[in-house]
């Protein structure tokens, strides 16, 4: 009691005064994490009760606000002192306090390991092998002053302690609602590069920001602070790339990053927000990962040395016969990436693995000054490719029924989408609706609705052997030649098969698929059937062409039918694109004959 | 004379140790970093302790524990450094070491305090004594880096 006398006695006394009007101050809302709820008022995103000193902080900034100068102009309970390194540098800025901050050994030592000298935002590649990292990743680096390169800087993560429950069919629905908690780690920015680059083979970018030397420790404060709390994680709101927004907003309150996404925060987007804030971003660095660059080395190489590349890859033929002792090097090198690559992959034993890295290199170092190709390209900065939300307006004809179609999809992005910047072969598909409307009819009717759709073309030569795969869930309007009526049916599809480069821009594909279909309207309420496809993926950039051939077999005569579609795309700019789209279908002895031409705009 | 026995005595015993360790495990040689932090899906990190209390929780830098059986022959802070540097980058290290050049020799030469261009030039020249057979470990490795440093 006397306690909360003193606390109560030391808040009248030293602050109130000079206190009114700093809880709406935008940088104290940032830092404890208050966002405007729809209901009105505030509430902090941060769950954990400890990040809180008063028992109504979570939706009382001004409490919070109290009771923080209460703990620091008390000066007693250090351990708690200590956790609130980033409150503590705002409250002296603002006057509030006198206090000096006391000698905190471990936030001492956190800072001394890190040697802060800038941060650096980084955004990953999709990683098409795991539904949760499809949409890439984001993550900080706080570059160090350490002499050397920044590999000695550390990495900073946001994600979901999932522990152990990654397996589990409920994975997924924690994920999406809030089941999982979320919270910060930090790792030795080498361990990131190895498991971005080396393990899951995805190209890093890193985006270099420009903060002052005040903002970097208190970013390296405020992050001290969110380090010791959880927050509910939700798969596509608080994420990953959200909280760092919140972080970013802390340091820089003018900078409202958080604002940019009351719904989605899907990381390409979070990057774009960031490098369109004016000279928030210094410069931007591509790391890409081992297998872009043993396929960028492998493109510079001659016929002679690919020749002899393989020899040394594939039989194990490790003389290099016919290349100049100058042309060996880079083959050596990339060679020794190669077995790298494959002992990740599972591909090659220990024993095995390390004989062969250790003859490529001791063949490598009794080369001396050679020429050597470029590590990699320039890259495609993922900031430059379209946005992530898409509408569609269309006019096209169906079985001679004229009908006009429009379409929303929130997220993400279509093979015949312009895909500069974004993984390519890559296409997936959120919720996107259509609706269309029938002349003839005069009917307005939901189409289709695409709950997912994920489409992997991976093009598989003599290094790599990706799978390419399909899956497919959605709500489709059908149409019964039989009966002449249409009505809706659930549809899934799930697909795996390869692909192959004919050249860069040509690629082709087989497909073999499984479907289910259920829905009152169909025949006996289901079928369920097997699809064997073959397409051509053309993408020159400005122009993709996705054309496919599927023979169906089904259960239910329904459902047995061939199918052609052909879909061509044109950027008119990086946001818009005229498309047109022809699907041919033979079942039941009934043609679907459709034809469309559409305008794209990315928003 | 003497120095020699010596010198050949410790030979044979960083033989035996690192072969030792080839047989039972990765150790800590090549190919014994590929599978760290290695997640798979979104970033699984152990759960820590989600109770409301103070301090009780840790945060902190998670950096790689050593799979390196020491054997007390790592001394000094250095040492140390480079060893905990090598034995988490091992796989890029050896490529950089055999052309000469490249991000690792650049930290190296951060940590041990010496030219950058020194640094490549000797390792690349002296690759063979770095990396004597496909088990060294990263402690041998980092002793012969210091060796061929201070030759």
């Amino acid at each position: 009691m006397a306690k909360f006398v003193a606390v109560l006695l030391a808040a009248g006394l030293w602050a109130l005064p000079a206190m009114a009007g700093v809880e709406d101050n935008p940088q104290w809302l940032a830092l404890g994490h208050y966002r405007p709820q729809l209901t009105g008022g505030v509430e902090s995103t941060v769950d954990t009760p400890n990040f809180f000193l008063s028992p109504e902080g979570k939706s009382n900034p001004k409490a919070e606000l109290e009771a923080t100068v209460a703990l620091f102009n008390e000066g007693t309970d250090i351990a708690k002192m200590c956790v609130f390194p980033a409150r503590y540098k705002f409250l002296r800025a603002q006057g509030l306090t006198k206090t000096e901050f006391p000698e905190c050994k471990e936030y001492e030592e956190f800072r001394h390991d890190l040697r802060p000298a800038g941060v650096t935002l980084l955004f990953t590649d999709a990683y098409m092998n795991n539904p949760s990292s499809l949409f890439g990743h984001t993550l900080m680096r706080i570059d160090t002053s350490r002499k050397g390169t920044q590999l000695l800087a550390h990495g900073v993560n946001y994600g979901a302690f999932t522990a152990g429950q990654e397996n589990s069919v409920l994975f997924a629905v924690w994920g999406l609602t809030g089941g999982f908690y979320g919270g910060f780690t930090v790792k030795p920015y080498y361990d990131i590069i190895n498991t971005y680059n080396n393990l899951e083979n995805r190209d890093i970018w890193e985006y270099n920001l420009n903060l002052t030397s005040e903002e970097l420790d208190m970013f390296v404060a405020h992050l001290w602070e969110v380090g010791q709390t959880q927050t509910r994680y939700y798969f596509f709101t608080e994420n990953c790339s959200y909280m760092l927004m919140e972080v970013l907003d802390a340091v820089r309150p003018s900078l409202k990053l958080a604002d940019d996404f009351p719904v989605q925060a899907i990381p390409l987007d979070t990057i774009k927000a960031v490098t369109n804030r004016p000279g928030l971003v210094k410069s931007v660095n591509y790391r890409p990962s081992r297998q872009s660059k043993i396929r960028y080395r492998f493109k510079q190489m001659n016929e002679k040395q690919k020749k002899a590349y393989y020899e040394a890859i594939l039989n194990q033929n490790w003389e290099l016969a016919g290349l100049e002792e100058s042309e060996k090097a880079d083959v050596l090198e990339t060679a020794y990436q190669y077995v790298q690559y494959q002992y990740v992959a599972k591909d090659l034993e220990l024993k095995e693995y390390r004989r062969r890295s250790f003859q490529s290199l001791k063949a490598r170092s009794r080369i001396d000054g050679a020429p050597h190709f470029a590590e990699h390209d320039n890259g495609r900065p993922p900031e430059a490719g379209h946005d992530s939300m898409r509408a569609v307006i269309g006019i096209g004809n169906r079985n001679g029924e004229a009908f006009q179609e429009v379409q929303f999809r929130p997220a993400y992005h279509s093979l015949t989408d312009d895909n500069y910047g974004f993984l390519r072969g890559a296409e997936i598909n959120f919720l996107n609706t259509t609706l269309r409307h029938y002349d003839n009819r005069n009917k307005t009717v939901l189409q289709k609705l695409d709950l997912v759709g994920i489409k992997s073309l991976s093009p598989a030569d003599l290094m790599f052997m990706p799978t390419s795969y399909t899956i497919m869930a959605d709500i489709e309007r059908v149409y019964n030649p039989q009966t002449e009526k249409e009505g809706y049916a659930f549809n899934l599809k799930v697909g795996g098969g390869l692909t192959y480069a004919l050249t860069d821009e040509i690629w082709v594909y087989a497909m073999n698929s499984l479907y289910g279909s259920y829905g009152g309207f169909l025949p006996h309420n289901q079928w369920a059937g097997i699809g064997f496809a073959g397409g051509v993926y053309a993408d020159f950039g400005r122009w993709r062409l996705l054309a496919e051939a599927e023979k169906v077999f089904a259960t239910s005569h329904f459902a047995e039918s061939m199918k052609y579609s052909a879909e061509a795309s044109f950027s008119l700019s990086r946001n818009t694109a005229l498309a047109a789209s022809y699907k041919y279908q033979v079942n039941y002895g009934h043609n679907l004959d459709e034809f469309m031409t559409s305008l794209r705009f990315y928003f | 004379m003497k120095k020699l026995y010596l010198a050949s005595a410790l030979a044979a015993v960083m033989t035996l140790s690192s072969n030792a360790m080839a047989i039972d495990s990765t150790g800590c040689g090549l190919g014994s970093m590929a599978w760290r932090g290695q997640s798979g899906t979104a970033p699984q990190v152990l759960a820590v302790t989600t109770n409301g209390s103070f301090g009780t929780q840790t945060f902190g830098i998670s950096s790689g524990t050593s799979g390196c059986d020491q054997n007390g022959r790592i001394t000094g802070g250095t040492q140390r450094m480079v060893l905990n540097f090598l034995e988490n980058n091992m796989e890029q290290y050896a490529l950089d070491a055999s052309r000469g050049e490249g991000e690792t020799l650049d930290t190296l030469a951060g940590i041990m305090e010496v030219d950058k261009n020194e640094l490549a030039a000797k390792v690349h020249d002296n690759f063979a004594f770095i990396f004597p057979n496909d088990n060294v470990d990263a402690v041998e490795v980092t002793l012969n880096l210091f060796k061929v440093m201070n030759a």
